[in-house]
């Protein structure tokens, strides 16, 4: 039988889960586990990031690590685990309901220790103004697949200039639509149509903000 | 069908030189009500208005060289098949002026694949699937099959009063793409990794379905292209060796058996397709289109199928919405100039015409076609 690490790197679901299953029984320290969990992970965002394996390969490993996490989250609250590297408000915004790149995105970054604040589809820009004053993040995602959620997302970073609020954090935009131009349009740091490079974005940053 | 516009997009898809590089946006029903200033509420509900308003903008932007045929109401796309999804509908579930949208959910189960590959795909979606999705009632369903059949009329009519014609005239949706739909992105991806046989029964039985259907239903057309979509199996998404195994080869039968009566398939490819493009070259000399969104390196296609396969796009949506006519201007010669060289090649839009699309940048698209002559072209 291969390491945890392994079996996450090469999609091995099943196996994966039923390690975890027995080593949680076994009475191992689950942070122990979580962090195995993470290294199949960033094995994967390399490989991604290679071109060995595709947004396919991504989205199963981040199925796998959702219900590894599912398993390992009851065990970590005992134990009273919290490590967070960094927190990030993700949203869709008004005009636009899609969610898969998003909601890749927001697993791998759990995956990656990040404190993941999904607001959902849909969002209002004060919505997310508000969330943005509350938790205070590092960085704010906005993700879209079609162009009608432009103008709210402008919005709402216009409402966070106002507010003085736009230069505590970084802001990622990402999907099927986003190009510099709009990157440009709203004034983000950071554009993508790849959910792994946005992970790597956010590591980069926190790693060197110390 | 014989008209100045039409035969320039033939000669491109014959891969034969142009007096100049034909254009044709992908105007739907969406971009059309921005375009003309009519809320996208009202479109949802009458097919009529529809069509009014796609010709008007097409009167208004001075015409183009063939149009998109795309003159639904969104319940009409989920009845149809083309959509096989539940839907959020402008002035229903969303705000009056948000176009309709796809709800990504699982309604396709396991065990449906092989239910497909039993009694077809045709007779699982009337019979049991498309009450799974829609809440229209059969007497709804009727109703609105209708509305589209009179809006066809409607339509030809509108075409033949301008002297232009339909870009293609069947359509489908690639049997890998309507089961991705209809089962949601993550389960399908897991099926595909986890239980690939029974997905690929139903594929089989999709492919032959597909192709059955569709030579039947282009007969009945003066025409020889049909657009057939596929947005989710590209090097994007999946590894060269899946799309080998659960794509390629369904695609190639049914190009092939639409080819051998002279039928082009006009392919819309969503998402970057740049690790994919070189499979193209296995297919017939001029039996297939490529329409890119602007994710897809078009300098690479024309490079890969140069002499082999017309390309068109791929003015991006956000280009439009945002830029300035000028930019839009720029991004068009530099295509023409391109990908345009020796011919082969339509300039369209990447993917549609984004519904706020900016009028100025509209027209910007469509006059560079019309007035731009490049060196290499000419």
């Amino acid at each position: 039988m291969g390491s945890l690490q392994e079996m996450i790197e090469t999609l091995e679901r099943d196996q994966a889960i039923e390690l975890i299953t027995q080593r949680l029984s076994s009475g191992e320290n689950p942070v122990a586990i979580l962090n195995d969990c993470r290294e199949g992970m960033t094995r994967i965002g390399e490989l991604f990031q290679e071109g060995d394996y595709f947004l396919a390969e991504l989205l199963l490993s981040a199925e796998i690590f959702k219900e590894a996490a599912a398993l390992l989250s009851p065990h970590l609250q005992k134990e009273g685990a919290t490590d967070v590297c960094g927190t990030i408000i993700l949203a869709t915004m008004r005009g636009d309901v899609h969610d898969l790149g998003k909601n890749i995105l927001a697993t791998l970054l759990r995956a990656q220790s990040f404190d993941v604040h999904d607001l959902g589809v849909n969002v209002e820009p004060t919505d997310l103004l508000q969330k943005v004053k509350e938790i205070e993040p590092d960085f704010v995602g906005l993700s879209a697949l079609i162009t009608t959620s432009f103008e709210s997302s402008k919005q709402a970073v216009d409402m966070l200039e106002e507010e003085g609020l736009r230069g505590k954090f970084k802001l990622l935009v990402g999907g099927g639509v986003t190009t510099n131009t709009f990157k440009d349009h709203i004034g983000a740091d950071f554009q993508t149509h790849d959910a792994s490079a946005g992970v790597e974005y956010c590591i980069e940053y926190m790693r060197k903000a110390g | 069908m014989s008209n100045e516009g039409y035969e320039r997009v033939q000669t491109a898809m014959r891969l034969e030189p142009t007096d100049r590089i034909p254009v044709v946006p992908t105007l739907l029903p969406e971009p059309a009500a921005g375009l003309a200033g009519v809320l996208l509420g009202d479109m949802v509900k009458d097919n009529t208005l529809v069509v009014e308003t796609i010709f008007k903008v097409f009167d208004e932007y001075g015409g183009w060289d063939a149009i998109y045929p795309g003159f639904y109401i969104p319940i009409q796309l989920q009845v149809m098949g083309n959509f096989p999804m539940k839907m959020s509908i402008s002035g229903q579930e969303l705000a009056p002026d948000i176009p309709f949208q796809l709800n990504e959910q699982e309604i396709l189960q396991v065990e449906d694949y092989d239910r497909i590959a039993e009694i077809g795909y045709d007779k699982f979606f009337q019979e049991d699937y498309l009450w799974r999705i829609t809440k229209a009632t059969p007497d709804e369903v009727k109703k609105h099959m209708d509305q589209l059949i009179a809006a066809d009329g409607l339509f030809t009519r509108c075409c033949a009063n301008r002297n232009i014609s339909r870009l293609f005239t069947g359509n489908g949706t690639h049997p890998f793409f309507t089961l991705s739909l209809m089962r949601s992105m993550v389960p399908f991806t897991q099926d595909v990794y986890y239980n690939p046989e029974p997905v690929e029964r139903a594929l089989q039985r999709m492919t032959d379905d597909l192709i059955a259907a569709k030579l039947a239903e282009m007969k009945h057309w003066d025409s020889n292209i049909w657009l057939f979509t596929e947005e989710r199996a590209g090097g994007y998404f999946f590894s060269p060796k899946m799309f080998e195994r659960f794509w390629w080869p369904y695609t190639r039968q049914i190009v092939e058996a639409m080819w051998e009566h002279g039928i082009v398939t006009l392919f819309h490819l969503d998402t970057c397709w740049d690790k994919n493009l070189a499979y193209f070259k296995q297919l017939p000399r001029g039996s297939i289109a490529l329409e890119l969104d602007g994710t897809t390196d078009l300098a690479l296609a024309k490079e890969i199928l140069n002499d082999h396969a017309c390309l068109k796009g791929d003015v991006p949506a956000a280009l439009l919405a945002l830029g300035t006519p000028e930019e839009v201007a720029s991004y068009c010669k530099e295509k023409i100039d391109i990908v345009g060289a020796g011919g082969g090649y339509i300039l369209g839009t990447g993917c549609s015409v984004p519904p706020n699309v900016k009028p100025e940048n509209f027209r910007a698209m469509i006059d560079t076609a019309k007035n731009y002559r490049p060196k290499a072209v000419l």
